[in-house]
């Protein structure tokens, strides 16, 4: 095939779109995009769940970086040194130490068991966002004893009847009211609700947070341990990074990323994810290749007379075949970049209206990588499934061809 | 030069064989403006098809300049018709999708000896000559039989063929523009010894052959220059 041979391929091509039938064109660019659309949207809207799960888990259960007790021991001990050692280090925004502890709340008439938490509240401000999402009282401060910040769902609302409540609940305590907790050691004390919140995250949302201090009455003694230390990653520094320092410097605790931690909580969920991109993957390359097979197969049989013509005044089949290869590649670049406009509006559309379940909430993420690559499947499935027929349909012999 | 030796096809459909041709052997010089005339039916354009490698005779054999048509490849035969031959169709044959000048000058925008500025000039002056230079934009739809049929004959000649065959080009014309074709046929048959092999139904083309060659039912019966033996 040399360059003129392309260049009435490519004219022909051209030609047979421009007068053709309008609406079909349009019909199969449509249908090519929306198979691109549907291609990426499952896989994207994963993605985006993916992500979220992650940002919620970085943002309110771990960091970056958790630093739990080394096998055998219940503690992270020797504190003060082991947070000092870390805030030192570079691409470290802050450690905090973390507590849990099993506690009874007591409430009027209403008693609940939660697992509380006790943070060093100013430290926690650098790590973790809870602070922002006080809806309404207070964040905690580090000297604050006998006052404690209640999850919305813990604090419940006074409207809804206990046995109607989807999460057990207090019953409507309200920023201000006093309540009990008796904490798993037996120690109890009344605590003031400093503050309600919320965060969309499960975990956060069942729970209520004291101040370390208030932790160090509890246990009557001094806390130099942590149940965990979080980490926070200056910005630009990868998690890895902050791990692998966190070694070199000899942080004898046991160090792991979140990536590490959700490979494996979410690694079952991501299976399933995969088998339903696949198929997604799949129904699309089908139908595209489908549908362009029929309006090529289409086209050729219909101008079976066009092309005995042009063979009979010393047109090779070749430049007949990439003329029907040219449409297919035309409506198929056209499709995808159709495919990727709607995308893009879809992606913007669900930024601001994203799809929010208790769990998770979705819009859409997808890479300009993961375009690219979901173009190329479809343009090549595209291309096969044009140039099929237009093979078969160039080896025609011009007799059969003129005379139909 | 044309030899065509005991050439023969058979339509076979079902039971019934139509013998379209049924042996015919032609000798035809290079620069012969050559007439094929029979009634309908006899076979004429199955031998110019045969010619124009169009078609595969069921038996027989064609040579042309030496090459045995029957030994080409496809893309020998294309390249074949592209270089060598030029084909008026009985039935016009244009390209639907392409406007007039499109059409006339696809081929030779396909030729390896033919620059873009040289066959735009060709097609413009062959346009010209024809008289379709104002519609070279127009699609083959919009015009009339006749025009059709001069844009078919333009499209032959652009490339300035070894050989022209030419299907009764004449068909859908009136007298004056008839008259007009044969006289550009035996310009060029006389200017540059192209050779031509016309098919005809009309009794005054005669005037134009330098030879006629009668058919009927596939067979030729009578062969003779212009005057002679073909009346
Ligand atoms: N594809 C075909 N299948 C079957 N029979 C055919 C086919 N092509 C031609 N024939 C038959 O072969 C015979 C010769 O046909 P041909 O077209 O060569 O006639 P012609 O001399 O060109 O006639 P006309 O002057 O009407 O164009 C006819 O009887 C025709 O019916
Ligand atoms: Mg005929």
């Amino acid at each position: 095939m040399g360059k003129k041979e392309l260049k009435v391929a490519f004219l022909l091509a051209m030609r047979s779109l421009q007068r053709g039938s309008r609406s079909s064109v349009i019909l199969t660019i449509l249908i090519v995009a929306m198979c691109f659309t549907n291609m990426v949207f499952l896989p994207g809207m994963f993605n985006s769940i993916g992500q979220n799960i992650t940002k919620q888990v970085v943002d309110y259960e771990v960091g970056n970086v958790l630093i739990s007790p080394k096998s055998g021991e219940q503690y992270v001990t020797d504190l003060d040194a082991t947070l000092a050692l870390i805030n030192g280090m570079p691409g470290v925004e802050r450690a905090t130490p973390h507590y849990s502890k099993a506690a009874t709340l007591k409430y009027r008439q209403r008693i609940l068991g939660v697992s509380l938490r006790a943070i060093t509240p100013n430290d926690e401000k650098a790590v973790s966002p809870l602070y922002t999402k006080m809806i309404s009282g207070s964040y905690l401060g580090d000297g604050d004893t006998g006052e404690i910040i209640l999850a919305k769902m813990i604090a419940g609302d006074p409207s809804v009847k206990e046995e109607y409540e989807f999460q057990a609940s207090l019953g409507g305590v309200r920023v201000g009211d006093s309540i009990t907790v008796e904490w798993a050691n037996g120690y109890t004390k009344d605590y003031r609700v400093k503050g309600i919140y919320s965060t969309g995250y499960w975990a956060t949302d069942t729970t209520g947070y004291v101040t370390k201090s208030d932790m160090e009455l509890v246990e009557g003694r001094p806390l130099d341990y942590a149940d965990y230390i979080t980490v926070k990653a200056k910005p630009g520094y990868s998690e890895k990074f902050i791990k692998d320092e966190l070694q070199q410097y000899g942080v004898s605790q046991k160090v792991q990323t979140t990536t590490d931690l959700l490979a494996k909580s979410m690694g079952k969920a991501l299976q399933s994810y995969a088998i339903i991109n696949m198929v997604s993957l799949f129904v699309g390359i089908v139908i595209t290749t489908v549908v362009l097979f029929i309006v090529i197969t289409i086209k050729t049989l219909n101008s079976r007379k066009q092309i005995g013509i042009l063979k009979a005044i010393g047109v090779d089949k070749a430049v007949i075949m990439h003329n029907y290869g040219f449409q297919v590649i035309i409506l198929a670049l056209l499709g995808i970049a159709c495919g990727i406009i709607m995308t893009s509006l879809l992606m913007v559309y669900m930024t601001y209206n994203p799809i929010v379940t208790p769990d998770w909430s979705a819009s859409l993420y997808l890479t300009p990588m993961d375009l690219i690559s979901n173009s190329l499947i479809l343009f090549v499935a595209a291309v096969i499934a044009g140039y099929v027929p237009a093979w078969q349909v160039s080896r025609e012999d011009i007799q059969t061809a003129m005379r139909s | 030069m044309i030899e065509i030796y005991d050439l023969r096809r058979i339509y076979r459909m079902g039971d019934i064989e139509v013998r379209a041709l049924d042996g015919v052997s032609l000798e035809i010089e290079k620069g012969e403006f050559l007439g094929i005339m029979g009634a309908s039916g006899s076979g004429k354009t199955t031998l110019l098809h045969m010619l124009g490698l169009l078609d595969e005779p069921t038996s027989g054999r064609i040579v042309i300049e030496g090459t045995d048509l029957s030994l080409l490849s496809d893309y020998e035969k294309a390249m074949f018709r592209l270089y060598k031959l030029g084909y008026v169709f009985q039935d016009y044959a244009l390209v639907p999708d392409l406007t007039v000048m499109e059409n006339v000058s696809l081929t030779a925008m396909l030729r390896k000896d033919r620059t873009e500025g040289q066959y735009r000039k060709d097609s413009v002056e062959i346009l010209q000559k024809i008289g379709l230079y104002d519609r070279r934009d127009h699609l083959p739809r919009e015009l009339s039989g006749g025009q059709q049929q001069r844009v078919s004959i333009a499209r032959a000649m652009v490339n300035k063929p070894d050989i022209l065959f030419a299907d009764e080009p004449c068909a859908n014309l009136d007298s004056e523009n008839s008259r007009m074709v044969l006289e550009l046929f035996r310009e060029i048959n006389e200017e540059m010894q192209q050779t031509i092999v016309m098919v005809s139904h009309e009794d005054w083309h005669k005037d134009y052959f330098h030879r006629i060659v009668r058919l009927k039912d596939g067979k030729v019966i009578a062969d003779g220059t212009n005057g002679s033996s073909a009346h």
